[in-house]
């Protein structure tokens, strides 16, 4: 379900050697000394006795000025500059969600002067980009009855021409009839008996994931004296990442390289290997800077399948995006879900009983899994958690920012706070009574923090009886995601003669620092200043193996490697300059711009000497991810958001005024970056509460809003006032003592404002978005109650 | 006009494809006769009838960031395609291509504007400044410094643009409000989450 970012290249685990250590790790305030097994040649873990010069610091990022002065290259700026003879692909998609392709007639694209390859999609059932060799043809296949398409946007066929208007001009003479079939679009009528079925061979629309049972759910619900029953929607989301889908593919002889706008090169070059079927060593991907992709950019998708497809038949190199619109109908979405939840619960507050069933629809594709998030964020004994995936006719679901969680949160804490309110119980109250106990967890004090700075104390104030229209309120929300982060990853540092460092990695920056961390790490074990480290990244071709970027893995998953490789490059220059200061290299150390053993500190050279000395031959050394330190890697990401509202009763319109974000990642690694990633979260979420939902027309199953205008994200005018508090945890879970962040602050933003809008308005909006007609329909029909 | 495209089978006419085929059919009518001409025709005599331009490339001439560009482009060609495609300049980025988003802000005669609602046959004797114009030299601009030190970029695909516009804001206010400094990018698309260190960014340097 999460990236994972296993690879061809995963080596089977062998046996190594393993050494106790100890580590000082947890809150500053609160230090354990904690006893770990780690490999025999892990490093010590950055503890909270370690003194760090570099990592935990405010550092810019190292590609600011590229990326300020419109230097910075993404796979869209690829031009025929770059790339002579460069080619524009671009895709016929059906107007349709359901129909069967009766007639596909090319001739006038093909005879357009400029176009110089058109690959017809026509055989079988859907589009699997992994299949594309074997479906796509050049002329019409005489099929018995025609393909069939099974959602709005779904590839028909491609084309590539010397221009994009060309391009855009030949797709619109490539005549297509279709003959329309039923469609259904909606999850809710989608599970009804008698629903068009999505696809063909399944005997309705559903998929039930197996569920999540722990303890005895009716004992559970007996031993509650309370109990609440809700049901809760959240709407379809669209990623909308600024860069568009975008891969720009050149063939030479057998091998085949790619620039994409992608968040996992490796696995992307894996699927074009397994898709063109030439060896992984004959494909090269390779993603310089690439602009967003929150979940919707992971492997080759069909724009890499189409622009590689197309390339090799024009004997040129293609570039292939999509425009915004195909962007929102193919390029994935978060799932909807509908959620029925019930609680359980003694007078004091504790849990006795949880049980969820959901379904929501990830469109043809399958994973609209909301209730993982429920099972771990607080402590109750008897659970019972059910997903169904419903298929419609719309295009497939991605990943998209913590995939289900914030679903999942929205019902979850909607029904927390609801069963305050029943146990006349303070909300973050219940939340402590329920609170999950784990070793080195900060969340009593994340709940400390965040009381205290959003001034929950002043609810008392807020709620419907005040005297004007508009009305305050003030919730929150837990925010929890698992750690995945972990091996595989290989990392290269390398020191020059002139004294400056290199760190080369298969890992991509997606924007969120990944390029500053892994040169802040390779300074600070190397004890450089950040501007001497040179990083080479994104490309297939370094064959040092990374995760795909996703599910908060990235950070935690390289730094450990990058510090090691730094450490295993810094002994072999020790090594190469002993000699000269007549030590043995492991006595030697580099401490205050000095290379010495100390116990003869008066032979010493400087980093500049010393490094002089490699003359044409610079050292390397190579470092690799070692597995996670249990118990620790089984704790999840912890945070907690605190929301203040003001609703205008008179209006429906709904401001956000503040958002309070505490959160922890372990070691902080730069806090500035925390916090773009926190504020990145928190505006995803407050959109998600207020504003962003994808529409379809249900008559005819297409999207409404595939634009930036008719949907809406947050803008400069409606963002709220987001103080990021960091707690820091430290972890003895790797070298370095952190854990992710990217998914967390995105989590609870959305419930913990639908909490503030409820103690607002003293009445609760069970749907997402929180939009102004909801709003006045809900005052409207408490009045008539 | 929805913007939302037509099934293929049935006509559909865009903001945007409306937009080139004015173009296409008369050139420099879709902005001096079309859209400036009402006001214009009150207190002037009527302008001779222009003459078609196109299908077919027309010479075009930009002066962009001080340099001028002689280029050969269809007269339905945008600034910005004229910028990216044409010329190799991609700082200049396109998130939406529809006016949505002002990712491809540059300034025009230090106007923000979306280089892909104009026209490059339009823009000829006009300063253009792109993104790639803005520092002197090594020198950054102080804009472009404050967006580094104050992290207000993650993907940073839709960093040119925020700094045009605000840059344009500046230019004409240097000591703009902090409501001056939303307006400037409030219509700029950023889904990173960029946005606070970006009126951050801006306010630091409106307070000089």
């Amino acid at each position: 379900m999460y990236p994972t970012g296993r690879t061809s290249q995963d080596a089977p685990e062998k046996e190594v050697k393993k050494k106790r250590i100890k580590a000082k790790v947890g809150l500053a305030e609160r230090p354990q000394v904690v006893e770990i097994e780690v490999p025999e040649q892990e490093l010590p873990v950055w503890d909270l006795d370690s003194k760090l010069a570099v990592v935990g610091k405010r550092v810019p990022r190292i590609e600011g000025a590229e990326k300020v002065t419109g230097q910075a290259k993404y796979a869209l700026d690829y031009v025929s500059k770059d790339l002579p003879g460069l080619l524009y692909g671009k895709t016929l998609r059906s107007p349709y969600p359901h129909a069967r392709v009766e007639k596909i007639d090319a001739s006038k694209a093909r005879e357009l002067p400029g176009v110089k390859a058109v690959l017809l999609f026509d055989k079988g059932e859907g589009f699997d980009p992994g299949k594309i060799l074997d479906v796509m043809t050049e002329d019409a296949v005489s099929q018995p009855k025609g393909r069939v398409v099974i959602f709005e946007g779904e590839e028909v066929a491609a084309v590539a021409a010397e221009s994009e208007s060309i391009a855009e001009e030949a797709i619109r003479q490539i005549e297509v009839k279709y003959r329309r079939l039923p469609h259904v679009v909606d999850h809710e009528e989608a599970v009804k008996p008698g629903a068009p079925i999505v696809h063909r061979g399944m005997k309705d629309n559903l998929r039930r994931v197996d569920p999540q049972v722990r303890g005895d759910i009716d004992q559970g619900f007996k031993q509650a004296e309370v109990t609440i029953e809700r049901t809760l929607r959240v709407p379809v989301l669209l990623h909308n990442s600024p860069e568009c889908h975008v891969a720009v593919a050149k063939w030479e002889g057998p091998k085949l390289t790619v620039w994409a706008s992608t968040q996992g090169v490796n696995g992307f070059r894996d699927e074009l290997s397994k898709t063109f079927r030439i060896p992984p060593s004959d494909v090269r991907v390779i993603t310089d800077h690439m602009g967003g992709g929150f979940g919707s950019k992971f492997g080759m998708q069909a724009y890499g399948a189409i622009a590689a497809a197309l390339a090799k038949k024009a004997g040129a190199p293609v570039k292939l995006g999509y425009d915004r619109h195909e962007e929102n109908l193919a390029a994935g979405n978060r799932p909807n879900a509908t959620m029925w939840i019930k609680l359980g619960a003694k007078k004091d507050g504790t849990l006795t009983a949880l049980h969820c069933r959901s379904f929501g629809t990830a469109g043809v594709g399958w994973d609209a899994t909301v209730t993982p998030m429920m099972g771990i964020v607080y402590k109750c004994p008897n659970l019972r958690l059910e997903d169904t995936d419903v298929c419609t006719h719309a295009g497939q679901g991605m990943p998209f920012r913590a995939p289900g969680f914030p679903q999942g949160s929205f019902a979850i804490e909607s029904a927390m706070d609801e069963l305050a309110a029943e146990l006349k119980m303070d909300p973050l109250a219940l939340r402590r009574k329920n609170f999950v106990d784990q070793p080195l967890q900060a969340l009593d004090k994340i709940y400390d923090l965040g009381a205290e700075k959003i001034g929950w104390s002043r609810r008392a104030e807020m709620g419907p009886e005040t005297s004007s229209a508009v009305k305050r309120g003030i919730g929150m929300g837990t925010a929890v995601w698992p750690n995945y982060c972990g091996p595989p990853a290989h990392c290269r540092v390398t020191i020059n003669s002139d004294g400056s460092a290199e760190a080369a990695m298969a890992v991509q920056d997606i924007g969120t620092g990944t390029r500053t961390l892994m040169a802040m790490v390779t300074a600070e074990e190397l004890g450089l200043p950040v501007e001497a480290v040179k990083v080479t990244m994104g490309d297939t071709g370094l064959e040092l193996i990374a995760p795909d970027s996703g599910g908060s893995v990235t950070a935690l998953s390289i730094t450990p490697a990058v510090r090691a490789a730094a450490a295993a490059a810094k002994a072999e220059l020790f090594k190469r300059v002993a000699p000269a200061l007549k030590a043995k290299p492991e006595d030697l150390v580099f401490e205050n711009g000095k290379i010495f053993a100390p116990a003869n500190p008066r032979k010493s050279l400087t980093w500049q000497q010393a490094t002089a000395r490699l003359g044409a031959t610079p050292v390397s050394g190579r470092g690799e991810r070692l597995p996670n330190v249990e118990p620790y890697a089984g704790i999840p990401l912890w945070g907690a958001q605190f929301a203040e509202v003001e609703v205008d009763t008179e209006t429906g319109l709904v401001r956000v005024l503040r958002i309070v974000a505490v959160h922890e990642a372990g070691r902080a690694l730069n806090p500035a970056m925390f916090e773009s990633q926190v504020n990145g979260g928190v505006m995803m979420g407050v959109g998600y509460a207020l504003l962003e939902r994808r529409t379809m027309d249900q008559m005819e199953g297409r999207v409404v809003n595939p634009n930036l205008e008719d949907y809406k994200i947050l803008s400069s005018f409606e963002l709220p006032e987001i103080e990021t508090v960091i707690v820091e945890p430290i972890t003895p879970m790797n070298n370095i003592g952190g854990k992710g962040l990217g998914e967390p602050p995105t989590v609870p933003t959305a419930a913990a404002v639908a909490n503030a809008v409820a103690q607002a308005l003293g009445v609760r909006i069970y749907e997402l978005p929180l939009s102004p007609d909801r709003v006045l329909e809900t005052l409207e029909a408490r009045k008539e109650a | 006009m929805s913007k939302t495209k037509k099934p293929k089978d049935t006509p559909s006419v865009s903001r945007r494809n409306f937009l080139k085929a004015a173009s296409m059919a008369g050139g420099a009518i879709s902005a001096a006769g079309l859209i400036v001409a009402p006001r214009d025709r009150a207190k002037a005599a009527p302008r001779p009838i222009p003459t078609p331009l196109g299908p077919g490339p027309v010479e075009v001439t930009l002066d962009i960031n001080g340099q001028k560009h002689v280029l050969r482009v269809e007269p339905n060609v945008t600034l910005l395609e004229a910028l990216r495609e044409h010329l190799g300049m991609t700082g200049t980025k396109r998130i939406c291509d529809h006016g949505e988003c002002s990712a491809c802000t540059v300034l025009i005669d230090g106007r923000a504007t979306c280089s892909c609602m104009t026209l490059a046959l339009d823009v000829q004797g006009k300063k253009i400044t792109t993104i790639e114009g803005l520092a002197q030299g090594k020198t950054l601009d102080p804009l472009q410094k404050a967006f580094i030190d104050h992290d207000a970029f993650q993907c940073g695909f839709c960093t040119p643009g925020m700094i045009l516009s605000l840059k344009a804001t500046l230019n004409k206010h240097p000591h703009a409000t902090p409501e001056q400094i939303k307006a400037a990018v409030a219509g700029n698309y950023c889904r990173c989450g960029a946005l606070p260190n970006i009126l951050k960014a801006g306010n630091a340097v409106a307070k000089g």
